[in-house]
């Protein structure tokens, strides 16, 4: 079996070290056992960064049934959120080390025997927490002051109703995040999903966006569907759901000291299957392969969403439950690889897809799908920070192509396509939105050491190179890259340079009006577009600071919590980097010397092969979309709008292209093999139950029925008269039964 | 008899004596007035019980009353209430008003003989919940049939007359058997080796019941089910629901639903499982079977109906599959969720009738092709019947998620080869991992019936029926009376999404005392502590680390 012959390579001599710990003699299990060993009580105004969300959900929901128009929803959403992350970031300094749980009231306490079933309404805190919510309430805050102004056109029919939506959403992402107990995490999972169906469904007269809603709702319940079974089963092993507990079961760590022995055998096929459920929940809510095709379309939903649920937050929950339950996926022989292959195939997969769409919107969709691909494949990997990073860096980049491309669609009426939209940057007052897009495009093209997203991608494919068996893995990465840079330039090089042109949408956000005016963004979309690029570039740093700990910021961040493993071969990597603590690394030390890549360390021959593969896929979307001159690199020859070189190549390349264009067919794949034959057997079902079922009980009740047409002549009209002769009937019946069964009791 | 046997009284018969003065009086205009002001008036005695009650002695049948009535047949008219009684009790007087208001503009005609008989009916719901005496839960549960024969029959829609006949015959004919089941149990009792005398009192029963044979006890226990199965209803013994449901009023589908299904998995928890508990150990993985095809097909069906009301009657079948499947589990967390189950579904599945209920008196239609999108006309309608389909879907935060995990997590626990180590009161029947994914799948379904139903009925471009305005009522948003019937099962789903814990404590020593009946028939308690897997101990694990070549750890 191929996965099981890579899993021994990745597997085998894992050896997990945190930064500090020795980790000489003592068994893998130590730091996650010294870690969970006291977990103290936190302070109750941690209880203000869930509740403070659900405050504006609450306030928002009673002053839309007061019926006033204004943009205060909006004003008290930011507010609030803005609190809650100002508490976060107390939290955050606030933090000295030790995970503590905030109570605040009890939700599950179910006694049995001596036993337990105990969930609480109680929150969890420790660096991954922290830094999860840290850009969730950040971005939350800076896309509700984007909002304000995106949807201000539904001020009086749908404000409050987003905003609404928008504070639910808050809350229960950081009950997801934040919850001490996997119920928890289910409550805030599936009223992540709940938000998301309700605001994909937004535009709710639309039948697309309602269809796309309730998509997107169903395919994640089949995801939640294994993240439930994944908690009861773990639950029924391990006797508890809070993490405290389960991360500090010696079992658990009886475990995971087998699994870095190499020896699954050891460890129960329960135990194992854990993880090979939860990863489905992650699939699901992530969008990887085959679950992901919900994402695009919740594309339906207003662009702010696509920005907040679809690209920096709600989807990264799937990498945030791997990471919080990193130790059960370590005791499954197969879930790592599987999360690294299937990541790895949906990097691919996305970005094939990503290259031929039209709608920036839904390229913008793919190209997220892809990222979390190299997100799972960095878990996969043992490379949680890598993974870590990535999502923090994505969620900065990602968020701001969003709402760079929420601006156009906003500007030009609801303009999607990229065979419509030209030199953009160009008209006035567009300025801003051309820098901060730019500044976008290369973080997601990953344009070597002047971008964040060069850095926490280059983590995930340095261990992808480093680790032996996982080179093919690394390989396609690097190529899938290649196309990203390619793509995301394509959209790059044809809306935001060369001439200008632009026509109008059809999305006159319900304004009856058909006079169009493209209106260049406002203060509120400018001020938050700038915020965003600055993040993005800021984020190279936090590869640096805290240069003490391993992989920096970010790995300081992870280390200090139940994701803290690494792969033997990524630490000695760092080692020879001179990065981190010398004595972290002396255990794997003289394991799996990586081979060269192209002759070069494998780390450094990666940068190369990456960075110069960025920059040739930029070059590419150059010579085929970039406008004449020098704002298409000297390369382009596009002139018109709708017109590119692309186009010719296309053409020959047969019905490849039209096929990408239409994803592959995979939703009518699905469609086909799941959907329908599924209505069918329901119609079977339906007539069963009708003819067949009914049928038979119609035949039994045929005697009855003749009973029925004797007592009829007394059903003089008089309804009371009826029921009193059934009553009659029935006290009959009684008698006779009685009689006859005591006769027989009476006899045996 | 004390204050509170009293209140206990009253709360049968108060409804009675309210039929009779509405059936009798002059004027039919103060029917509905008399009706609402009797049933609100009934929450007085429910809450001065619900205060009164001691929830430390949860499993013992509290404010007690028991008077002798056929002496030759030891036939006393007995109640009490333990725990679960109180839960379902409390629910049924809760919906009492709530019915009552639902029914104002609904019912226009015969108001006095609708009222009368719904009155009744909470006077014989309380019967069944409250009794203490066999024959008198039989007497009270088929009792409830008239009533909800006559809202059919009279006030129902179209297919009235049918769906009323099969409804009354079939549960009627299911429930003989149970009778004929229950007496025999009484029979054995009787044996001199046994009790030694006649006696109809439950808990008398069931102390000795579980001494029968494993064959009499299968034989007690299939005419036990013939009649509860068809109530609750398990498929395959459902076909009367979607029909009864359909054509019943508002008022009739939402007590039907929340409270009469309910008699089919309170008698299966109160009598099938502790008078035959050993043949209902033996038999619970071809129930929990059952309860699951019904989970799966009855969601499926669901899924293709243009009917909104059919949808919601199919989707108790599947919902209810659930529930059955919590008892089939034999343990403790099977039980607690089962019982909640009861009730979540009751204010879910509850409000979703009266949503519906709704949009009938406005549109008189309840095909969803030819009314929809109506969140742009009606957003008040439209936000609570999102919210009562999210907590029908068990959408955690609200009522149907704890219940829900509470019965597939029971199906785990109920394998013993998978339970961790011999626990009492998790060992349950012999279900297993399998029971739950396959149940398990009834989320995803659910998710598709209700959302597919949502996306039609509110969401969508506004789609009315050709000519409703030659109503006299034009469609507006809910009123006031509409938004206060739907207001206390709103906030029930959310206090029992949030607080189930008070509802397990409720139910716990109920619970407890019937899973040490089970356990006690089949001899668990004896039995070995069960191991589910031979867990490394300490020292193998060492030993094999430090022996594997590839240790890292020097």
């Amino acid at each position: 079996m191929m996965t099981a012959s890579l899993l021994n390579n990745l597997l085998a001599p894992l050896a997990m070290l945190a930064p500090g710990s020795s980790g000489s003699d003592e068994p893998a299990s130590a730091h996650l056992a010294h870690m969970t060993e006291h977990v103290g009580t936190g302070p109750k105004w941690i209880l203000l960064i869930v509740f403070l969300p659900l405050l504006g959900f609450v306030f928002n929901a009673i002053y839309a049934a007061s019926g006033n128009k204004s943009k205060l929803p909006a004003w008290t959403t930011i507010a609030l959120l803005a609190v809650a992350f100002l508490a976060t970031l107390s939290m955050f300094l606030s933090y000295d080390g030790t995970p503590y749980t905030v109570h605040a009231f009890d939700w599950f306490n179910l006694h049995y025997g001596e036993k337990s079933f105990v969930a609480n309404f109680s929150f969890y805190i420790d660096k991954l927490t922290i830094l999860w919510m840290l850009f969730v309430t950040g971005l939350a805050t800076l896309i509700a002051l984007y909002a304000s102004e995106y949807m201000s056109h539904d001020i009086g029919t749908g404000y409050c109703r987003f905003f609404s939506a928008f504070g639910l959403f808050v809350f229960s992402m950081s009950c997801l995040v934040m919850g001490d107990n996997m119920l928890m995490l289910y409550l805030g999972w599936e009223g992540v999903g709940l938000c998301s169906y309700l605001l994909i469904g937004y535009f709710y007269k639309k039948p697309s966006a309602v269809a796309a809603a309730k998509k997107a709702f169903i395919v994640n319940r089949i995801g939640d569907l294994g993240l439930a079974l994944g908690i009861y089963l773990t639950f029924v092993h391990f006797g508890t759901v809070e993490y405290a507990a389960l991360f500090s079961n010696e079992t658990l760590h009886h475990y995971i000291d087998a699994a870095v022995a190499g020896d699954f055998s050891a460890i129960p096929s329960e135990a194992q299957w854990i993880a090979m459920l939860l990863m489905v929940g992650a699939f699901g809510k992530s969008a990887q392969f085959p679950l992901y095709v919900w994402l695009p379309d919740a594309m339906e939903g207003p662009t702010p969403v696509s920005a907040l649920i679809h690209a920096a937050t709600m989807v990264t929950a799937g990498v945030y439950l791997i990471a919080r339950f990193y130790p059960l996926f370590l005791v499954s022989e197969n879930a790592l690889p599987i999360v690294a292959w299937i990541g790895t195939i949906t990097a691919l997969l996305a970005a094939t897809i990503g290259m031929a769409q039209f709608d920036i919107k839904r390229i913008m969709a793919y190209s997220t799908v892809s990222q979390l691909g190299y997100m799972f494949a960095g878990l996969g990997l043992l490379s949680t920070t890598g993974a870590a990073f990535h999502v923090l860096t994505h969620a900065f980049f990602k968020a701001l192509l969003f709402l760079a491309c929420g601006a156009v669609m906003h500007g030009f009426a609801g303009q999607l396509d990229l065979r419509k939209l030209s030199g953009v940057s160009w008209m006035k007052g567009w300025g801003i939105v051309g820098i901060t897009m730019l500044i976008g495009c290369m973080n997601l093209a990953g344009l070597p050491y002047i971008t964040s997203g060069f850095y926490s991608k280059d983590m995930i494919l340095a261990e992808a190179f480093v680790t032996p068996g996982y080179r093919l893995m690394g390989w396609v990465l690097v190529f899938t890259a290649i196309m990203t840079a390619y793509y995301t330039f394509r959209v790059f090089f044809r809306v935001f340079l060369g001439d200008q042109h632009a026509e109008p949408g059809e999305d006159f956000h319900g304004d009856d009006t058909n006079d169009f005016h493209p209106h260049a963004p406002g203060w509120a979309i400018n001020t938050v577009l700038i915020t965003l690029a600055a993040c993005s570039m800021l984020a190279i740093a936090l590869a640096w600071i805290d240069k003490s700990a391993y992989h920096g910021w970010v790995g300081s961040m992870v280390a200090d919590s139940t994701a803290s493993f690494h792969s033997p071969y990524a630490v000695s990597l760092a080692a020879a980097h001179g990065e981190g603590n010398p004595a972290a690394v002396a255990g794997p030390v003289g394991y799996g010397a990586p081979g060269k890549v192209l002759g070069m360390d494998p780390h450094g021959g990666m940068i190369v092969v990456s960075g110069l593969g960025a920059i040739f896929g930029v070059l590419v979307a150059a010579f085929f979309h970039g406008p004449k001159g020098w704002q298409g690199l000297f390369l382009g020859g596009r002139t018109q709008a709708d017109k590119c070189r692309m186009d010719a190549i296309a053409k020959r390349a047969g019905p490849i292209p039209r096929w990408a264009e239409n994803k592959w067919f995979v939703d009518e794949f699905y469609a086909m093999v799941f959907v329908t034959p599924l209505r069918v057997v329901s119609h079977i079902f339906h007539w069963i139950d009708k003819l067949l079922l009914d049928g038979l009980v119609n035949l039994f009740g045929f005697l009855p029925r003749v009973l029925a047409w004797i007592i009829r002549p007394s059903q003089s009209g008089v309804l009371q008269g009826y029921a009193v002769s059934m009553a009659g009937g029935l006290a009959v019946l009684l008698l006779v039964v009685i009689v006859i069964v005591l006769r027989a009791g009476g006899a045996a | 008899m004390n204050l509170d046997s009293l209140m206990l009284i009253i709360l049968i018969f108060f409804p009675v004596v309210a039929a009779l003065w509405i059936a009798f009086s002059k004027n039919a205009d103060n029917a509905y007035r008399t009706a609402l002001i009797a049933s609100l008036v009934l929450l007085l005695p429910a809450l001065k019980l619900l205060d009164r009650f001691d929830f430390a002695k949860g499993d013992v049948p509290q404010f007690g009353y028991s008077i002798s009535w056929i002496d030759s047949l030891g036939l006393n008219f007995s109640i009490g209430m333990d725990s679960i009684s109180l839960l379902l009790i409390l629910l049924s007087v809760l919906l009492g008003p709530i019915v009552v208001a639902a029914s104002k503009s609904a019912i226009t005609k015969d108001r006095r003989m609708y009222y009368a008989w719904l009155m009744v009916l909470q006077g014989a719901m309380v019967g069944v919940f409250a009794a203490q005496d066999l024959l008198l839960f039989y007497i009270c549960f088929e009792f409830t049939l008239l009533p909800m024969f006559v809202l059919i029959r009279k006030f129902g829609s179209t297919n009235r007359v049918a769906a009323s006949i099969k409804f009354f015959l079939y549960t009627f004919t299911g429930s003989m058997l149970t009778l004929a089941a229950m007496v025999y149990v009484v029979w054995f009792v009787a044996q001199p080796d046994q009790f030694g005398a006649w006696t109809l009192d439950i808990p008398t029963l069931t102390k000795y019941a579980w001494h029968m044979s494993i064959s009499e006890q299968t034989w007690v226990l299939l005419g036990l089910l013939a009649g509860f199965a068809v109530k609750v209803p398990l498929f395959p013994f459902h076909t009367w629901l979607p029909l009864a449901h359909t054509e019943a009023p508002t008022a009739g589908s939402v007590i039907l639903a929340a409270v009469l299904l309910k008699l089919g998995t309170y008698g299966i928890y109160r009598f099938a499982i502790p008078l035959a508990p050993e043949a209902f150990f033996a038999y619970a993985p071809h129930i929990a079977i059952l309860s699951i095809i019904g989970i799966i097909y009855a969601g499926l069906i669901c899924w293709v109906q243009t009917d909104i009301k059919k949808l919601v009657a199919y989707s108790s079948v599947s919902h209810l599959g659930f529930a059955v499947l919590g008892l089939a589990a034999l343990n403790v967390t099977g039980f607690s969720g089962s019982i909640l189950y009861m009730l979540s579904h009751g204010l879910s599945t509850g409000g979703l009738f009266l949503m519906i209920g709704f949009m009938y008196e406005r549109y008189h239609t309840r095909d969803m092709n030819t009314v929809g999108g109506l969140a742009s006309k009606m957003p008040i309608w439209a936000t609570f019947m999102v919210f009562f389909a999210m907590a029908s879907v068990g959408l955690p935060g609200l009522n149907g998620f704890p219940s829900e995990v509470l019965c597939l997590i029971s199906a785990f626990q109920s394998d013993a080869a998978w339970t961790a180590a011999g626990e009492p009161g998790a060992w349950g029947s012999s279900l297993g991992p399998w029971f739950a994914v396959f149940a398990g799948t009834g989320m995803v379904i659910a998710a598709m019936y209700l959302l597919y139903m949502v996306g039609k009925i509110c969401f969508g471009p506004l789609k009315e029926p050709e000519g409703h305005h030659d109503h006299e009522t034009l469609p507006t948003d809910l009123n006031f009376r509409e938004i206060m019937t739907l207001a206390p099962l709103a906030l029930g789903c959310i206090y029992f999404g949030l607080q189930p814990t008070v509802l397990f404590d409720t139910v716990s020593d109920q619970v407890n005392a019937t899973v040490r009946i089970v356990e006690q028939a089949n001899g668990l308690e004896s039995a070995e502590p069960r191991i589910m897997h031979d867990t490394p101990a300490v020292d193998d694990i060492y030993s094999n680390d430090n022996g594997h070549e590839g240790a890292s750890h020097d």
